[in-house]
């Protein structure tokens, strides 16, 4: 009866984002010269996925006490998160595959 | 709520239903209720559903109010009955049974179908992210 994504927390991920903003930064920053865009959109989407994954934790906490009045909302709040988690997932591979074709380029 | 808008607003709707079947429960548990004429009858209970914020842009559904029915009733002849008045009648609630039961029968659908919109959102977006691999 316990959440399957109540394993994936970011308790300090988010918090000690600084060491990550510098990775994606240098390649936001060579080509477009914008203030870390790519950066700051990651962090505040990771803010955003840990808002819902606190949702569907409270959720499931409710539901292990029997507090939970509405059961469909529990299993919104957990597709929900599984689905940010995955777009997250997706477009951090994504990025770090772009990385990795810029590392490749001969010089 | 703005990249998953479809999971809430179907997630608004299941909340309407929920409380409809709420509704609808309570009014087939009380149907049999008899009270002396000069009480009022239980009145039957009716769920309100309103838009959210139509035209806003914020989909959903809500509870505006509960309405009640008649507290009328229907008086019914039952001179043995311990509450029976000097003439011998008793005061039903006004509740149609079978009218209760369609109203399940359509707060039930409603649930399912916001529930296969649900499910329908959800693998939509998978595959959208799956065009990324």
């Amino acid at each position: 009866m316990t959440s399957p994504i109540g394993g994936i927390s970011f308790p300090t991920a988010v918090t000690g984002l600084a060491g990550v903003t510098g990775a994606p930064d240098a390649v936001a920053q060579a080509p477009a010269a914008g203030d870390n865009g790519f950066a700051s959109v990651l962090a505040s989407s990771l803010d955003q996925l840990q808002a819902t994954q606190s949702t569907s934790d409270g959720l499931a906490v409710q539901a292990a006490t029997g507090d939970l009045r509405d059961v469909h909302d529990y299993m919104i709040a957990a597709n929900e998160a599984k689905l940010a988690t995955e777009m997250l997932v997706t477009v951090k591979n994504k990025a770090v595959e772009a990385f990795n074709e810029v590392m490749r380029m001969p010089v | 709520m703005s990249t998953f808008d479809s999971l809430g607003i179907s997630g608004s709707g299941l909340l309407v239903h929920r409380k409809w079947l709420d509704a609808v429960s309570d009014n087939i548990a009380n149907v049999n209720n008899v009270t002396s004429t000069d009480q009022d009858a239980f009145r039957e209970r009716l769920i309100v559903a309103q838009a959210v914020d139509y035209g806003s842009g914020e989909g959903g559904v809500r509870v505006a109010r509960a309405e009640y029915g008649s507290a009328e009733g229907r008086l019914v002849f039952e001179p043995d009955h311990p509450l029976a008045d000097a003439n011998g009648y008793v005061r039903y609630p006004d509740i149609d049974l079978g009218e209760q039961m369609t109203q399940l029968i359509m707060a039930q659908r409603g649930y399912q179908a916001n529930l296969a919109v649900v499910e329908r959102a959800a693998t939509a977006y998978q595959a959208a992210l799956q065009l990324g691999k």
